[in-house]
Formats: structure tokens, sequence, C-alpha cells
């Protein structure tokens, strides 16, 4: 009865008061006051490589100046025509689509299974008893203290290297999935019901779309750990890759080559963290207009 | 009346006998009985927590788990139409609309269900580029394209603001007119009861303290007097008392 309260409150208010607030003088006239607005202000246009640009325009500073030892972190320009160097023998692409392939295979295998033990492990019961506990232990066990085992296992050659990129990809993208599948709206459960779904039905026009979002948030995750994995794996035992020509430049104290590889990670993890946001926009057209 | 007569040589659509649900120690709805019958509009008052909910769920067939007996006799085909809209926002208005529908063309049958709630414009938006308003009608399109024997509406206009309620209140008459459901709406606006249904009733402590026919004159005059009546006798079954309704109404 919205009505109701709402004449009541009318009811209450004491006229002389109203009289009382009327005769206050307004603000005057030609200067209408303004409030101050608060929050961080307006944006700017291409504002956020302020800061990269800022360090590296130190960085350069520093080198140029001398105040930056070259033994410590080389200038650059030495960085650039290093890479430049290294792409025009090959070697840089070379290792760069060897790595690429671990990765990518890594990754594709840890989606595969991630993705089938979440629905499995969230569309029945007796899949969730069998599927979530052993993952669980899994996931306390830090991915880095398999590899011994993984290595007396699959020896030191590409499948290891693989197998456990695709073991540390596949826990938060099973995770997301099964809790997407899982935190299903009760209320969409219910129009389900009250509109006679079949059960193949129920799961892909509800289920399946319901779950999406978290699956798509374990892929951005999953891709992450895929770089963060294949470090890993090229440090401990490699003779190709990203990782290696690192561990090859520690050893002949090349810092360019050091900080070229590194930059090429944040680029791949850049570019590869961009490329899963813009499928997520494919997928999820109807999320988009909550942006704009 | 004629309209009665002809309505008792046919079965009810509803028939509810000796219902009961139980919330652990608190009976809910306690043993109640209720015919509805074809083309009819009850409207279901109640105050906060008197189970009104409960039993429109109860006829929805939604309340699993929830202990209890009775009878319940409802159609095959139920259509609910909730307080939230409920459309799935990853799919489009009409895609919400024919969504799980049965039987040939369904995409023609859920726009000419949109066309009815003068929605086709936005047939291909997603639900929430619509206004709150807007998606209760794609809700009535979607409930009424599955042509139900019995209509649920479970206070489906109780988060619209005052001038859409007023228009939407309107419109669900017309496709009522139309459709001829039974329909059960349950609402806590007396006004929207007696404006909208031919009977009333008011749920209190899990049994139906009032069941009364609204049967509005035509003539202004009277109508208003008849209206006055009704809605003064349903306050004061809901609790509010003489001294309140004479400050306020």
């Amino acid at each position: 009865m919205a009505d109701l309260s709402l004449t009541g409150g009318q009811g209450a208010v004491d006229p002389a008061w109203l009289n009382f607030a009327r005769s206050q003088p307004a603000a005057t006239a030609e200067t209408p006051r303004r409030r101050r607005k608060l929050g961080p202000g307006r944006p700017i246009p291409y504002g956020a490589a302020l800061g990269p640009a800022l360090l590296l325009i130190l960085w350069s500073i520093g080198s140029a100046t001398g105040f930056i030892d070259d033994r410590i972190l080389s200038a650059p320009w030495t960085v650039a025509t290093t890479g430049w160097e290294l792409i025009q023998d090959g070697r840089l692409q070379e290792n760069l689509w060897t790595s690429f392939q671990r990765s990518f295979w890594g990754l594709f295998w840890g989606i595969v299974a991630g993705a089938l033990l979440g629905v499995i492990a969230g569309l029945s019961r007796i899949g969730e008893y069998l599927v979530d506990g052993p993952i669980q232990i899994k996931r306390a066990i830090p991915a880095l203290a398999l590899i011994p085992l993984l290595m007396l296992w699959f020896g030191i050659g590409e499948g290891m290297k693989v197998l456990t990129i695709a073991l540390i990809t596949f826990a938060p993208i099973y995770i997301q999935t099964h809790d997407g599948l899982r935190s299903t709206d009760a209320r969409f459960i219910e129009l389900a019901e009250t509109l006679d779904l079949s059960n193949g039905q129920f799961l892909r026009h509800v289920v399946l779309p319901a779950a999406l979002p978290g699956f798509l948030l374990g892929l951005r995750f999953g891709v992450t750990y895929s770089w963060l994995a294949l470090v890993v794996v090229e440090q401990v035992n490699a003779t190709s890759g990203l990782g290696y020509m690192i561990n090859l430049a520690r050893t002949y104290g090349q810092t360019e080559v050091i900080i070229l590889c590194l930059a090429v990670y944040a680029a791949l993890g850049l570019s590869s963290d961009w490329l899963v946001r813009f499928i997520t926009r494919k997928a999820l057209p109807w999320r988009k207009i909550l942006a704009d | 009346m004629a309209q009665d007569s002809g309505r008792l040589n046919q079965p009810p659509v509803v028939e509810v006998r000796g219902l009961t649900r139980r919330y652990g120690e608190r009976t809910i709805i306690d043993g109640v009985d209720l015919d509805i019958g074809r083309g009819e509009f009850v409207a279901l008052l109640g105050r906060s927590g008197s189970g009104k909910s409960t039993f429109l769920r109860a006829l929805a067939g939604l309340d699993h788990g929830v202990p209890g007996s009775g009878r319940l006799g409802t159609p095959d085909a139920v259509s609910v139409v909730f307080q939230d809209a409920r459309l799935l926002p990853w799919k489009s208005v009409v895609d919400n609309v024919s969504l799980g529908l049965k039987g040939q063309t369904p995409r023609e049958r859920a726009l000419h269900a949109l066309a009815e709630v003068e929605l086709t414009a936005r047939a291909r938006a997603w639900p929430m580029q619509l206004s709150g308003g807007e998606q209760q009608r794609a809700a009535l399109a979607r409930s009424l394209v599955r042509e139900p024997e019995l209509l649920l509406l479970d206070e489906p206009f109780g988060a619209l603001d005052a001038l859409t309620r007023l228009r939407m209140q309107a419109l669900l008459l017309d496709l009522c007119a139309r459709h001829r459901p039974a329909v059960l709406l349950v609402t806590h606006d007396v006004d929207e009861a007696i404006h909208l249904a031919q009977r009333v009733l008011v749920l209190d402590q899990g049994r139906f303290i009032v069941d009364l026919k609204v049967e509005l004159p035509a003539e202004a005059g009277p109508r208003q007097r008849r209206f006055a009546e009704v809605r003064s006798e349903l306050l004061s079954s809901l609790g509010v008392t003489q001294e309140e309704l004479r400050r306020v109404a």
C-alpha cells in the first residue's frame, strides 16, 4: 500500500516550517552556486600510456647519463638493436615459435580438461563428488612441486612441458566453469520449470549460457597462467624457447637479451589478455549494453 | 446470472481441496478449498507472509519439497508471470518469448504475441535495454503465447511506477478479455484487485477469510459507491482500522 504512506507523509509536513524555508534568500542569481565535483577527474585520451612512457624516459635518461650501469640494466637502444639482430638471424622467431606452441598446446588441453571436468562436476552430483575432491587436493599442491614427479614420469621432452602447462591452466578454468554452472540463478531455473523446458533445452538455453561468463573469466586466468607455466618449464630444462634464451643470456651476462625476452613476455601476456577480452565481448554481446 | 449458470455446466479449471502447506512448524496454507471457473479473474489479497505466494507456487507446481497434503487439480497449460520479468539476459526479447514453445512456427507466434503487447519494435532488443514496464510486457507475451488455461500472476506490477502500473493493468484486462484464461492474481494492492478481478479472496493465517464477488455496476455513481464498499470491507479484513481508513483514504 505505497500510496497510503505517501499521503500520510505529505499530511505530516508542517506548513509553517515550509513558509520559513521559502523565506530564506536563494543563492544570488548571477553566480549560481555549483558544488565542487568529487571523484578522480576526467579521463585523458591515451592516459594509460603515461606511466609506462615515463618509466621508459627515466630508463633512457639513466642509461644515457651513465647513472644506470650497462651490466645491471642495458640501455633501451641496446635492447632494441639486439632485438633487431636476433630477428634478422632468426633466433628470436624460432624460440618464440617453440614457446608459443608449448603454451598453446598446454592451454588447449587445459581448456579441454577444465571445461570438461567443470561441466561434469557442475551438472551432476555424482560427478561433483568424484571430480571435485581430487581437483581440490591437486590445487592445494603447488604446481612447481609436481615437476620432479612429472620429469620422472614423462622425461624432459615436449610432452612433459605441455602437460605441466595444461595442469596449471586447467584449474582456474575448471573452478570458474563449475562455479558458473552451479550458481545458475534459481529464478531462471524456476522459469525453465514453468515453461516446461526439457532437460536438453534447459541445458542449452539456460545453464550453459549462464555458465559462459564464468568459463570466459576462467579462460582469462588460464591464459595468464599459461605464460607463467611456460617460464617455469623452460627454465627447468630446455634447449629452446624464450626461457632457454634467458638462461643462456644469464650465463654470458647479456642483460640486453634478458630484457628483450622479458619485453616479449610482456607483449605476449598483454596481447593474449586483450584477445580473451575481445572474445568475451563477442561471446557475450548482451553484456556490452552495461558498459555503454 | 446467465454467465454463472453457463459456468456451472463446465468443470472448474482449478479445483483445490483441503490444500495444506507447511514450513517447519508453521502451517502456511491450512486446508483450503478453491474453484476457479473458466475465464474467471480471481485476485488473492493478504498481508505480507500470509502465504499468498506459497499458494500461488503450489498451483504453479513450483513448491518442490514443501511438505503438505490436499488435492490440487490444475490444467496442463499453466503460465506464470513473476514480479520480476525474468527474461534471460542472453536471449533477445523475441527468443525469450518463444523459448520452449511447442508446435508450429514458434517465432511467428512469439512475434504475434509481442505485437499484442505493443512490443514489436523491441523484438530484437536485449532484455536489459527495455524499461521495467516493457520487460513485464514481454513476460506477459511469453505467458500468453502458450495459450494458458490458467494464468498465475505473482504481484506482476509490484515493481513498476504508478503510471506504468496503470497502463499495464489496462493491457492485462484487454489481453484477458481476448484470451479468456482463468486468472489468479496475487497482489497486496486492494484497488488493483477490485479494478481487475471479478472475485477477490483474502488469505489470513492459512485460510480464505473473505471470498466476495466485486460486481461493479456500469453507472458512475453506483460504481463508486460499490467500489468504496468493497474497498472498505477488504481493507478492514486486512487489518486496517476504521480510524486509519478515515485519516488517509
